[in-house]
């Protein structure tokens, strides 16, 4: 076949994600098996020290417990909301779809961090939800700091993300298989069990996936809407170089965050039948 | 290459070839009349009052602009060490606590700093400067307490241990290092006791102590009633009494830990002249009056005396208070110890 023009567009794309992921992240490998020294910022070396710094001691094991269930949490409340509406939203025929999708897409039109502010506002004592439930129940409400606020506040993140990727899987899913199972007498919630959910396992799982890493990596919101007492890895590593100065380990706690993303969602991967895989 | 039906590494190569045609009218730079040099500050505030105060009516008519590289103290602390052995480095004015200008100056990457390249040194204050650091603003910490709700005013950092504030006691977490210094002066009678700091801190954080993210988080919780009493400075005490929070401060009688900000030139700064230029203006009374007038810090010049409202707010009581500097040479050493405890112990205890 003779080679397209438009390929060479790939040039570029290739040579960037070369140099601006690739090459950062060998740098990074190369700096967490340095040594760290206030004074001298790292001192060139081999040592693994950082690595076992993390795996020794029972409080980065408590901050990763806390990362995965936080992602875990997250990515189940996000199916659970999700699924129902973006079921909806593909098999709608009405002429509000457009405005519909809108509104799920319109909280992306502003960043994640100025929303967050927003959820502040609403937590704050003597905020939206606390004067509200002062009025209604008479009772205070003390959401912010704590990990409740958090879990709102990612899901906030995550769930159009969620829906958007679902919608798009419902929507290659032919209709008129469900109406064959249901003119052939399926129950609707039968012919979507057996017909459509395993047709659409495959994008739920990476709808999950997406959903489950954008929570392992969450930094604003756990910042600002858990404070300085809620620990989670991305917030720990910031603190580490932020506070410290201490690249060495940062970028060793960068790794382990990023494998053990890596490895969760491969597990979850094998966990999906093999006949349904994408 | 060959399984992917029309890529062809001579297509690709193609391609990266042709991409800087696409870009280069962006690369093109601004050809100014001006000198530029590279202003390493925070954000915010602080980077605008610098820009109002000391960059418009003052250095703009030498002839020189400031190129902002904005962020917090320590990645750009660790510019500064990263680059130490290159020829240029990539910063010419730095902005620094003292304490982190101290620890510069252990590492030997600081250019001397003397009234012959910035004549406003003369009239600084000797306390607060060293011959590499020349300081900006400094402000003493003191204990903040709601004027509505505590009766009688705080007289020391003991008085976060009292029962009666049992959950209405915070400050921002980013302060950290000053309240362990401030224990430490309770406790032990030293601000670098941080044995004695640890025990009187494991108290006050049973004692319910609220920490928030940012330093200006540590002010609306006075008006919410959130907290009652906690540690600041000064000068955030002004700001947020002007912002209508009812806040007030107390003089610690065990004394008040110093906190001190300012510029450095690394030596390796390639525009050293601008520096000295910028820092000079840095230091003129009339900039350091615009400083204390919006942010609340005192000046660190002998010939910026404050007057009127400022000068209310601002003033020392009589008797002068305790004010001890940190003893640097002990801060440099300690603060990474410190910090990782105050995180294991104090945030996730």
């Amino acid at each position: 076949m003779k080679p397209s023009p438009a390929i060479a567009f790939l040039g570029p794309a290739t040579c960037v994600v070369a140099l601006l992921l690739v090459a950062p992240l060998g740098l990074l490998a190369r700096y967490s098996l340095n040594k760290y020294d206030p004074t001298e910022l790292m001192i060139e070396a081999a040592t693994p020290a950082n690595y076992l710094r993390f795996f020794t001691e029972a409080f980065y094991w408590d901050v990763m417990r806390t990362t995965i269930v936080v992602a875990l949490l997250v990515t189940c409340l996000c199916l659970l909301l999700g699924l129902p509406l973006a079921y909806r939203l593909a098999r709608t025929t009405s002429r509000w779809k457009s405005a519909m999708m809108l509104v799920v897409v319109l909280p992306l039109f502003i960043g994640s961090t100025v929303r967050t502010v927003g959820w502040m506002i609403l937590f704050a004592q003597r905020g939206v939800l606390d004067s509200l439930s002062v009025w209604l129940f008479g009772l205070h409400i003390d959401l912010m700091y704590t990990p409740s606020a958090v879990v709102i506040g990612t899901l906030s993140v995550n769930l159009p993300f969620m829906v958007l990727t679902l919608q798009s899987v419902f929507e290659g899913i032919d209709s008129r298989l469900e109406e064959a199972a249901q003119g052939l007498g399926a129950a609707p919630g039968r012919a979507f069990w057996k017909i459509v959910w395993p047709l659409a396992l495959p994008g739920v799982g990476i709808a999950a996936v997406l959903s489950f890493i954008l929570g392992m990596n969450a930094y604003a919101t756990p910042v600002l809407l858990g404070g300085p007492r809620f620990q989670m890895m991305a917030p720990l590593l910031f603190w580490e170089f932020n506070t410290n100065n201490n690249w060495p380990f940062s970028a060793a706690l960068g790794f382990i965050l990023m494998a053990t993303t890596l490895l969760l969602t491969t597990l979850a991967n094998v966990l999906i039948p093999r006949r349904y895989r994408a | 290459m060959r399984n992917v039906p029309g890529f062809s590494r001579r297509t690709v190569l193609a391609g990266v070839l042709a991409a800087p045609a696409l870009v280069s009218p962006a690369l093109v730079t601004r050809a100014g009349a001006t000198e530029t040099f590279v202003l390493g500050t925070w954000g915010g505030d602080y980077q605008r009052l610098q820009l109002e105060n000391i960059e418009l009516p003052l250095v703009r008519q030498l002839g020189l602009e400031a190129v902002i590289d904005a962020g917090d103290e320590a990645p750009r602390v660790g510019k500064v060490l990263a680059t130490r052995r290159l020829p240029r480095g990539p910063l010419d004015v730095v902005c620094v606590q003292a304490v982190q200008a101290y620890a510069l100056a252990d590492a030997g990457v600081l250019e001397e700093l003397t009234p012959e390249k910035i004549p406003n040194l003369a009239r600084v204050k000797q306390a607060l400067g060293t011959a590499t650091f020349a300081p900006h603003i400094w402000s003493p910490q003191i204990v903040s307490y709601s004027p509505e709700r505590v009766t009688s005013p705080p007289t020391s950092f003991g008085d976060l241990l009292d029962p009666r504030y049992n959950g209405k006691v915070g400050f921002p977490d980013n302060n950290f290092f000053y309240v362990m210094m401030a224990a430490g002066l309770f406790a032990g009678g030293s601000a670098n006791d941080f044995v004695k700091a640890k025990e009187v801190m494991t108290k006050v954080n049973a004692n319910g102590l609220r920490l928030y993210p940012s330093t200006d988080a540590g002010g609306p919780p006075f008006k919410t009633g959130e907290i009652d009493i906690g540690m600041m400075w000064l000068a955030r005490i002004s700001m947020w009494q002007n912002a209508g929070i009812p806040v007030a401060a107390a003089f610690p009688k065990e004394g008040c830990i110093l906190y001190v900000s300012g510029m450095v030139v690394p030596k390796n700064a390639p525009n050293k002249e601008a520096a000295f230029k910028y820092i000079n203006a840095m230091l003129d009374p009339a900039a350091q009056l615009g400083f204390a007038r919006n942010m609340g810090y005192l000046p660190t010049v002998t010939n910026a005396p404050l007057t009127g409202k400022v000068a209310e707010q601002l003033a020392l009581p009589d008797p002068a208070p305790k004010l001890i500097m940190p003893d640097f040479a002990v801060t440099t050493k300690i603060q990474p110890e410190i910090a990782d405890w105050w995180k294991k112990s104090i945030q996730h205890g």
